[in-house]
């Protein structure tokens, strides 16, 4: 970082000829993709068997950490439910009513019942409002930390009451 | 700032952008400094062009770094915007593509809730599965590597999205359909 800085430094940026594929003068376009570089990164360490350094178990957790990862996590439980809810309609002989039905013979108790409509609930709202959030940075807003912190909780908060709600239907 | 500055703007700060950084006030100084610099040490490049934008601190360079014996050589991967025209557009296109579908899906939301309709559903059934596709496909990405590995997940992915697919417009056709579903699961 510091070497590109100062070879800007040493003899001004060309930046208005885009016409040259070389856009600095002292600058080696390197011969491979990121692509490939990060393969050939990827099948040596694998290649040597080096252990991974610890990442995820050392480094201290923060709000914006564990929200990122549980879009992740939601998005990836949604669309999994999705893929076997769609396998089941094509495999399972009986219509959706049969089987509700079925589900409903077993007599779980309203609690029990709520308690599932907010397990059902709270990744599809978390997940939508996080998505929405991650729109707002993708409009280049929202990105001074403690911006970051308020939206963050704003989006905790409103899964919570959001689900809650929807659970009472 | 011009949209070439932009992009070299971009590219310096291409490994700090995520969210939370707050060094976006520094870089712009920096920027700042080596743009004015680049006015001072005139080779070709329109220096007026650049100086009025920015505040002017004018960065002193030791006279060290004038007479290097050697060549200060960064080897770089020129991205797709700074690269002379060819390369391909699809991975911004993509980018772009997912964020409208995004919000797509999210009007559906209200749609499938205030009119409920086979066209809904069916349209939910795309942007549901297509997202899902979408998404899944950034987290393999994120987390296999290696060129065959990559394809293979790739390829159940896509057997997995057409089967997605497949089943939840079966379920539409020849079943109640997903907005009628969603109601009849939450009045149980």
């Amino acid at each position: 970082m510091a070497l590109l800085l100062r070879t800007f430094a040493r003899q001004g940026v060309c930046i208005s000829r885009p016409h040259y594929s070389l856009l600095y003068r002292h600058a080696a376009p390197m011969g491979t993709t990121a692509k490939d570089e990060m393969n050939k990164f990827w099948s040596k360490n694998a290649r040597l068997n080096r252990p991974m350094s610890p990442h995820i178990t050392i480094y201290n957790w923060s709000v914006p950490m564990v929200m990122s990862i549980t879009h992740r996590g939601t998005g990836v439980g949604l669309s999994g439910a999705i893929s076997a809810f769609a396998l089941a309609a094509l495999v399972l002989p009986e219509s959706y009513p049969h089987y509700l039905d079925l589900i409903h013979s077993l007599s779980v108790g309203p609690f029990l019942i709520g308690l599932a409509k907010f397990g059902i609930a709270f990744p599809v709202s978390y997940h939508t409002l996080n998505g929405i959030r991650h729109l707002w940075w993708d409009m280049g807003k929202g990105f001074k930390i403690p911006e970051v912190y308020r939206t963050g909780y704003t989006v905790i908060g409103l899964s919570i009451i959001a689900s809650i709600a929807v659970a009472l239907l | 700032m011009t949209p070439e500055g932009l992009r070299i703007f971009r590219l310096l700060t291409a490994q700090q952008l995520h969210p939370g950084n707050c060094g976006d006030l520094g870089w712009l100084i920096i920027m700042a400094a080596i743009v004015s610099l680049s006015s001072v040490c005139r080779r070709g490049v329109k220096p007026l062009f650049y100086q009025s934008t920015l505040l002017a601190r004018p960065l002193v360079v030791p006279h060290k770094y004038q007479e290097q014996p050697y060549l200060l050589t960064a080897k770089i991967h020129a991205s797709q915007a700074l690269h002379a025209g060819s390369g391909s557009k699809a991975a911004s296109l993509h980018w772009t593509a997912e964020r409208v579908l995004s919000i797509l899906l999210l009007a559906m939301g209200p749609a499938a809730y205030f009119s409920p309709s086979p066209m809904v559903d069916y349209s939910l059934a795309a942007a549901l599965t297509l997202h899902g596709h979408w998404g899944i496909g950034q987290v393999l990405t994120d987390y296999v590597h290696g060129d065959t590995k990559i394809k293979m997940t790739n390829a159940g992915l896509f057997l997995l999205s057409t089967v997605t697919f497949a089943g939840l417009c079966y379920f539409n056709y020849n079943d109640v359909g997903i907005c009628k579903a969603i109601a009849l699961l939450w009045s149980k």
